[in-house]
């Protein structure tokens, strides 16, 4: 059972005088008469049989309550059984940074799909509402088979900031939350491109337009010191304009009394974007600013300081001269780097040590020239060159997976988060080649990432999160959409921030970093290809069967009459022949 | 239940030794007695003569006829009879519907014990209430003041409930006879065994003619059952049009047992009652 107008039970309330009425009409003094039977019309079952007479006051009670309640179930608009069937509307929003964008009007294509949704509960005269959001993450917004009043309120408050995405997988839970047969109505800004799949039973509906943007489409920040440099990329979307005015601010910092200002006019090339470099001393957060335009969201950027994380290194003893030597040299000039022993340094050791880098040879020597064999794509050995390179190694393999070898010999590999270097510095030129300085900075890389927070401190819309955490600790992902615990130790691959905004890391409620998710996604800012249209769902959708019947239901009312001239039957007054 | 403020035995007192019963002229029904009876007997009060026919007895021959006109006369002599009297009275609720009716009901029925205890017949009283009573002699008076109307049900259903009507000369039957019951088989009843059989129904005024007023429930005074209805005055010509038909199915029934319907209204004084509507059955002194 349902009701069209709940409303309408009030009438219900009707109820209490009338039960009020039928006892205050028992109190009424009874007048005793000493033959009832000349009171009453004769009747054939008079001598035998349940004499009804004595419950007439009752009866007509309950007749009188009968017709009360099919009023109130009238005016509720009762459904039962087919009727009462769910009349599910399955909506689909675009949840993409430029669903934010202004049209020529000046309102956001997403107050217009507000607008819209509501207009489709009422065409459709909905019953129950299921909204998602598109993105990255397709998200619920209001259901499954929400109420339509809270479904609509769930789309006030939403805002369209995510990057730009595959509509399909929204589009096909949408399909299996509505069933089998049902539309779904998607609504977005642009009309589907040439080639995408659109599954034949969504109606694609686009609210946008077409706009002339100009957005950041990178925002990089970085640490030296006390000096900040902030690295933007402003691009033009369209015609106009040619130039544009960057402005970034910088909130003071530690040991800063006041902030900075920059303002700089850069031309917009026609393809292509502009880059600007500023820097600051002792800057706290700096944001950056474009004059507003279509897209205002894109062209706002705060970044807030982002160091270089340090990492400490400790030589043990026993590592033999030359390698000792090579090292310092790479250590003296690299920065962010700490010497000497210390929680979570990264130690290095001769060969047979627990060291996490150990250094030496084992065996006889032999030394190569090539051909080395590398695996491809492993961090320690990114733009590693080994051209003119000549490797001495011990003939006895060190422990673990090879990373690199020579003909038989293993000249690097790696074991249990050890690295293992099978080179003989005094006899091998390695440490006097490129190859040497881009092996250790690709270990200090790697240390860095594996550090605890998050390894880069500022992403752009649809990157994934990277967090790396210690094991035995409880870590919780504060945003701007609330707080999610995070399981799992070491480095984790969570999914893009669904909008932007700051998110700490917490270890048992204390912060331990952040990361800050800048609103910039240049396929979102390119507005050009946004339109309006409807393209029809291709299947023909059964949102007429089953829907509700058109108007009220009819038996409440012939219950009412029903009763009423029950009512009528039971208290008449007749006559005796 | 009921209340005797309205019984008023210092009436009955004075008016009990100037009536007398209608006594039945049916032959007599009872013990040789002292009351002549209407019909002939064997008392010494001179009735009448006839001739005389074989098998008569010889000993009532009047010989001084025989001797002055030559034809066998025979003395007719007037009976004498000892006949018992039976009241009835019924306990229902409904007698009590006023005190007057209840005190009027108790009049009438201590007005004929008393009256038939003076022309020596034996009066027996039957109280048909909740608790059947059956009283004989001078106890009379003092059960009729205890008498109580409680009886949920009619007469007629109280009548399984009392010991055996046994016979008797005469039978008087005091009730307002205002319930629903096959009249015919109910007077049949009450007439078994009875040389004559008086039904002395006693009502009151609202019986006779309800006023209406307050109320729009009406409830039985026996069953207790209820019934809506505003008294209007369609309502009020209604009940008189079938209380005049149930009289009228009383009083056909009443023919049909040989039996005498006599109408009291409870307002009335016994003494005018007894000289108007009881005149049938209270007959001054003298004239019995």
């Amino acid at each position: 059972m349902s009701f069209g107008f709940p409303w309408g039970l009030l009438a219900l309330g009707a109820l209490v005088p009338l039960v009020a009425a039928y006892f205050l009409r028992r109190k009424q003094k009874p007048v005793v008469v000493s033959a009832l039977f000349l009171w009453r019309t004769p009747r054939p079952r008079a001598e035998a049989g349940p004499r009804f007479e004595r419950f007439t006051r009752e009866a007509s009670l309950l007749l009188e309550m009968l017709a009360v309640v099919a009023a109130a179930l009238f005016l509720a608009d009762v459904r039962l059984g087919e009727d009462a069937r769910m009349r599910h509307l399955v909506l689909v929003v675009d949840g993409s940074l430029s669903m934010s964008a202004r049209g020529a009007d000046g309102r956001p294509v997403l107050e217009k799909v507000r607008a819209e949704a509501a207009r489709r509960v009422e065409e459709e005269k909905a019953t129950s509402v299921t909204v998602l959001a598109s993105g990255t993450v397709p998200r619920v917004l209001a259901g499954p088979e929400a109420e339509p009043s809270r479904a609509l309120a769930s789309l006030e408050s939403f805002h369209a900031l995510g990057a730009d995405h595959e509509v399909a997988p929204t589009l096909l839970w949408a399909q299996e939350l509505a069933g089998p047969g049902r539309r779904v109505h998607f609504l977005t800004d642009a009309p589907p491109a040439e080639g995408v799949a659109v599954p034949a039973a969504v109606r694609w509906t686009a609210l946008g337009a077409a706009r002339d943007n100009v957005a950041l489409v990178s925002a990089w920040r970085r640490d030296e010191g006390s000096t900040a440099t902030v690295t933007l990329r402003v691009a033009r979307f369209g015609t106009g304009p040619e130039e544009t005015e960057v402005r970034a601010v910088a909130r003071p910092g530690p040991g800063a009394t006041e902030g900075t200002e920059r303002r700089e006019r850069v031309r917009l090339p026609e393809e292509g974007a502009a880059t600007l470099r500023f820097t600051f001393e002792n800057a706290g957060d700096v944001e950056v600013s474009l004059p507003p335009d279509a897209l205002p969201e894109d062209g706002e950027a705060r970044l807030p300081p982002a160091p270089e994380r340090r990492v400490r290194v400790a030589l043990a003893e026993g590592l033999d001269a030359q390698a000792r030597s090579a090292l310092e040299r790479f250590l003296a000039v690299s920065p962010g780097v700490e010497r000497g022993p210390g929680e979570g340094a990264l130690v290095v050791g001769p060969r047979g040590s627990d060291a996490r880098v150990t250094v030496g040879v084992g065996g006889a020597v032999r030394t190569f020239v090539g051909p080395f064999f590398a695996e491809k794509g492993h961090p320690l050995l990114d733009d590693v060159q080994l051209g003119g390179v000549r490797w001495a190694a011990g003939a006895e393999a060190p422990p673990g997976r090879p990373l690199m070898t020579a003909g038989t010999v293993v000249l690097l590999s790696e074991a249990e988060g050890q690295v293992h270097l099978n080179v003989d510095l005094s006899r091998s030129n390695v440490q006097r080649t490129p190859a040497w300085p881009v092996l250790l900075g690709n270990l200090l890389r790697e240390v860095r990432h594996a550090q605890e927070g998050f390894p880069r401190r500022q992403l752009s819309l649809g990157e994934s999160l990277v967090v790396v955490t210690r094991p035995g600790a409880r870590y919780t992902l504060e945003g701007p959409e609330g707080t999610r615990p995070l399981f799992g130790a070491g480095t984790l691959g969570l999914p893009p921030a669904a909008v932007p905004g700051r998110y700490t890391l917490e270890r048992d409620g204390e912060p331990v970093d952040a990361v800050e998710v800048l609103p910039l996604d240049a396929r979102e800012s390119d507005l050009r290809g946004r339109g309006g249209g409807d393209r029809p769902a291709q299947a023909a959708g059964s949102d007429e069967d089953g829907g509700a019947a058109p108007g009220r239901a009819r038996w409440p009312l012939l219950v009412l009459l029903a009763a009423l001239l029950a009512d009528f039957y039971v208290t008449r007054r007749t006559e005796v022949k | 239940m009921s209340t005797a403020l309205d019984f008023d035995e210092a009436e009955v007192a004075r008016l009990a030794p100037g009536l007398a019963l209608a006594l039945p002229r049916t032959p007599q029904r009872g013990r040789v007695g002292e009351v002549r009876a209407a019909s002939a007997g064997s008392s010494l009060e001179l009735h009448d003569f006839r001739a005389y026919q074989p098998g008569d007895d010889l000993r009532q021959m009047d010989w001084n006829a025989v001797a002055r006109t030559g034809e066998l006369s025979l003395r007719v002599r007037q009976d004498e009879v000892s006949p018992r009297l039976e009241v009835l009275l019924d306990g229902s609720r409904s007698m009590a519907l006023s005190p007057r009716k209840a005190g009027c009901a108790r009049e009438l029925a201590l007005l004929a014990t008393e009256v038939g205890a003076h022309q020596g017949l034996s009066p027996t009283l039957l109280v048909c209430g909740a608790r059947p009573e059956r009283v004989q002699g001078q106890v009379c008076r003092s059960a009729l003041r205890a008498a109580t109307f409680d009886a949920k049900d009619d007469l007629h259903a109280a009548l399984a409930r009392l010991p055996p009507l046994r016979p008797c000369g005469l039978r008087v039957v005091v009730s307002d006879f205002l319930f629903e019951a096959p009249l015919p088989v109910l007077v049949s009843r009450l007439a078994q065994g009875a040389a004559a059989l008086f039904l002395v129904q006693v009502l009151d005024a609202e019986d006779l003619e309800p006023t209406g007023g307050e109320g729009a429930r009406l409830v039985d005074a026996e069953s207790g059952a209820a019934l809506e209805e505003l008294l209007t005055e369609e309502v009020l010509a209604a009940y008189t049009r079938r209380f005049a038909e149930h009289q009228k199915a009383l009083g056909a029934a009443a023919a049909r047992a040989r039996a005498v319907h006599l109408v009291a209204p409870a307002p009335q004084a016994l003494r005018v009652l007894v000289a108007g509507a009881l005149r049938p059955l209270f007959l001054p002194e003298g004239v019995a």
